[in-house]
């Protein structure tokens, strides 16, 4: 079995980033929590890890989710790992358009929207 | 007779006067001076030719005593014509005491220095328009003081803005333009000093008019000096800025009204936002735990679907307020594209069927199936749905309708209950914000449903408007224009 492709969760909340990575660890995903777009380069260049999608918040201090996303295009390594947008944002569709992402949802997602996402770009460990 | 005719060709107007200061003779000038003729000069007391409201002057009285000890003195003094106007002049008295067969007496004389005041004006004047300016400015009264404060010349704005005629005020104090608290402080004595020490004084505040009413003044007061520079009086320009300042504070009012309404939006925001981000995760890790449901002990299930339930009610309230912040900064979003209402109805009643169940209302749908406009699916919704929440909250326990059809170019949506209706005053103000027909007490709720659903059909374009049906209950009805579809 090949090794299970992870997900990045980049906001810069920590109970809403600890909540998706723990949620995301029970239904058998490997997930790891970015809190800024530094912090998430960083984890998406690190060559001894496979990402299967990154989960992108917009607002953020330090990196915000659109710099993070001009950053990560630059990078032919890391430019083709998708990213689904979550965020509060009323206009978030527009932004998603603009940023040429996988997807986007709003936020609060319910974690059934947010499995069947992750589910379609990453296989889980079992 | 000799003595008549030698004082009768004195320039000066001289009095002579009896130990108690009573006029027992007098001059031709001095009949012109105080415009009296003799028959209203003898055995007058000489204090009528004197005013007597000035405090800051002493009384003639001690002029005549203070000859009596240095047997003569000199002073300058206003005195009053028989109209009650007055002149300035220069006094000297001089103490004749008894002699032979001659009682005590006193004998004044008076210089006018109407003509010597007018010659000193007229230098600091000299240009002849420039006087004319100065007369004929109507918003500035500008005049001269003499030296202890008294009115020496007024202009045309100064009787405008003051009241007083030229002849009124002139040789009066100036303590006069203040109020009486202010006068009595000893302000105009510290006003002139200010301006002697440091060349200029200048401030804003109230001043009296002759009828006694206030206005704002912008006044600057400066020391006149002769070519010696012998300080001979002040110079004084006051302007009217009573309505400038009401304007000026009418301003300030609303920018304070604004500013507060700025801040409560701001607040508004920032506070649903922060109410927000927690709840997001509290609702996620409630889903989670109920979709484990099947493998709890049904009591803890039944808990956690409670506690779910009401987490998702406090997500909507936030909702709310995160809406009525954004309509009230101007950036409510429209993601606008085709929509089936029919659909769209159907959808939202579907999605309320328990609340509608809870509320004991049966929902029935009528009119057209399908009606496609272009809006904002979501927003539609929500318009849907707060009338419809709306109509559960306060019309319990009875049908409400819904119905659709197209009129024109419109799509016409009305949502109709059995409840109380609403007093007829009210009909215009329940879409305003916080506003509700209910008391507070009866009913939860933060009273912005209806707010936002007038501002999300008004962002449409649309129309939204309550009205009491005919058999009692009340109808809310959106009026939605239908815009062509551009992409057939």
């Amino acid at each position: 079995m090949s090794p299970a492709q992870r997900v990045l969760v980049v906001d810069d909340d920590n109970e809403i980033r600890e909540t998706m990575v723990e949620l995301l660890t029970d239904e058998g995903y490997e997930a790891v929590g970015a809190s800024d777009g530094y912090e998430a380069l960083a984890q998406l260049r690190d060559p001894a890890d496979r990402w299967g999608l990154v989960l992108l918040d917009l607002m953020m201090p330090n990196m915000d989710g659109r710099a993070f996303r001009a950053e990560q295009l630059l990078d032919p390594v890391i430019a083709p790992i998708p990213v689904v947008i979550l965020s509060a944002m009323t206009d978030v569709a527009a932004a998603a358009e603009e940023l040429g992402v996988a997807a986007h949802m709003t936020k609060p997602a319910s974690l059934r929207d947010l499995v069947q996402v992750v589910r379609r770009y990453c296989t889980t460990t079992d | 007779m000799l003595l008549q005719t030698v004082i009768d060709a004195v320039r000066d107007a001289v009095l002579v006067l009896d130990a108690s200061g009573r006029i027992e003779m007098w001059n031709r000038c001095s009949e012109v001076l105080h415009g009296r003729d003799g028959s209203e000069l003898r055995g007058k007391p000489v204090q009528v030719l004197f005013p007597v409201d000035d405090p800051t002057v002493p009384p003639i009285e001690a002029l005549l005593a203070e000859a009596r000890a240095k047997s003569v003195v000199e002073a300058e003094r206003w005195q009053l014509r028989k109209d009650g106007s007055r002149f300035a002049t220069h006094l000297t008295v001089r103490f004749a005491p008894r002699e032979e067969g001659s009682p005590e007496r006193y004998v004044t004389v008076s210089r006018d220095l109407t003509e010597r005041r007018r010659a000193n004006d007229q230098r600091f004047q000299e240009d002849t328009k420039f006087r004319a300016l100065v007369e004929n400015a109507r918003d500035y009264a500008i005049f001269m003081l003499d030296t202890t404060g008294h009115v020496a010349s007024w202009n045309e704005g100064a009787q405008r803005i003051k009241g007083y005629t030229a002849r009124e005020i002139v040789g009066q104090h100036f303590s006069k333009f203040y109020s009486e608290e202010e006068s009595r402080s000893g302000k105009c004595e510290r006003v002139l000093q200010i301006a002697l020490a440091e060349g200029r004084f200048e401030e804003e505040g109230w001043r009296v008019r002759k009828d006694g009413t206030r206005f704002w003044a912008h006044v600057v007061i400066a020391p006149l000096r002769d070519d010696q520079g012998q300080h001979i009086g002040f110079s004084k320009i006051t302007r009217d800025l009573t309505e400038r300042r009401a304007a000026e504070l009418d301003r300030l009012d609303l920018a304070r009204a604004q500013e507060a309404l700025r801040l409560r939006d701001e607040f508004l925001s920032v506070a649903s936002h922060e109410l927000r981000t927690p709840l997001v995760a509290l609702q996620l890790q409630l889903e989670s735990l109920d979709l484990q449901h099947d493998s709890l002990e049904p009591k803890l299930g039944a808990k956690i679907s409670r506690a779910r339930r009401n987490a998702t009610r406090l997500a909507d309230l936030i909702a709310t307020l995160l809406d009525v912040s954004r309509i009230a900064e101007g950036r409510l979003t429209l993601n606008v594209r085709r929509v089936d209402l029919g659909e769209l109805v159907r959808e939202v009643v579907d999605r309320l069927e328990e609340s509608a169940a809870l509320a004991k209302n049966i929902v029935v749908v009528s009119g057209a199936t399908q009606l496609h406009a272009f809006c904002d699916p979501l927003r539609m919704g929500q318009v849907v749905s707060n009338l419809l929440a709306n109509a559960f909250k306060y019309a319990a326990g009875a049908a409400v309708d819904v119905h659709l059809e197209r009129s024109d170019n419109i799509a016409v949506l009305t949502v109709e209950d059995r409840g109380p209706g609403i007093p007829e005053h009210q009909l215009e103000r329940i879409f305003d914000r916080f506003e509700r027909a209910a008391s507070v007490r009866n009913y939860p709720g933060m009273g912005l449903g209806l707010y936002v659903a007038r501002e999300i059909v008004v962002a449409h374009g649309g129309s939204i408007r309550a009205r009491n049906r005919d058999g009692g209950g009340t109808a809310v009805e959106i009026r939605l224009p239908i815009m062509k579809d551009t992409t057939q």
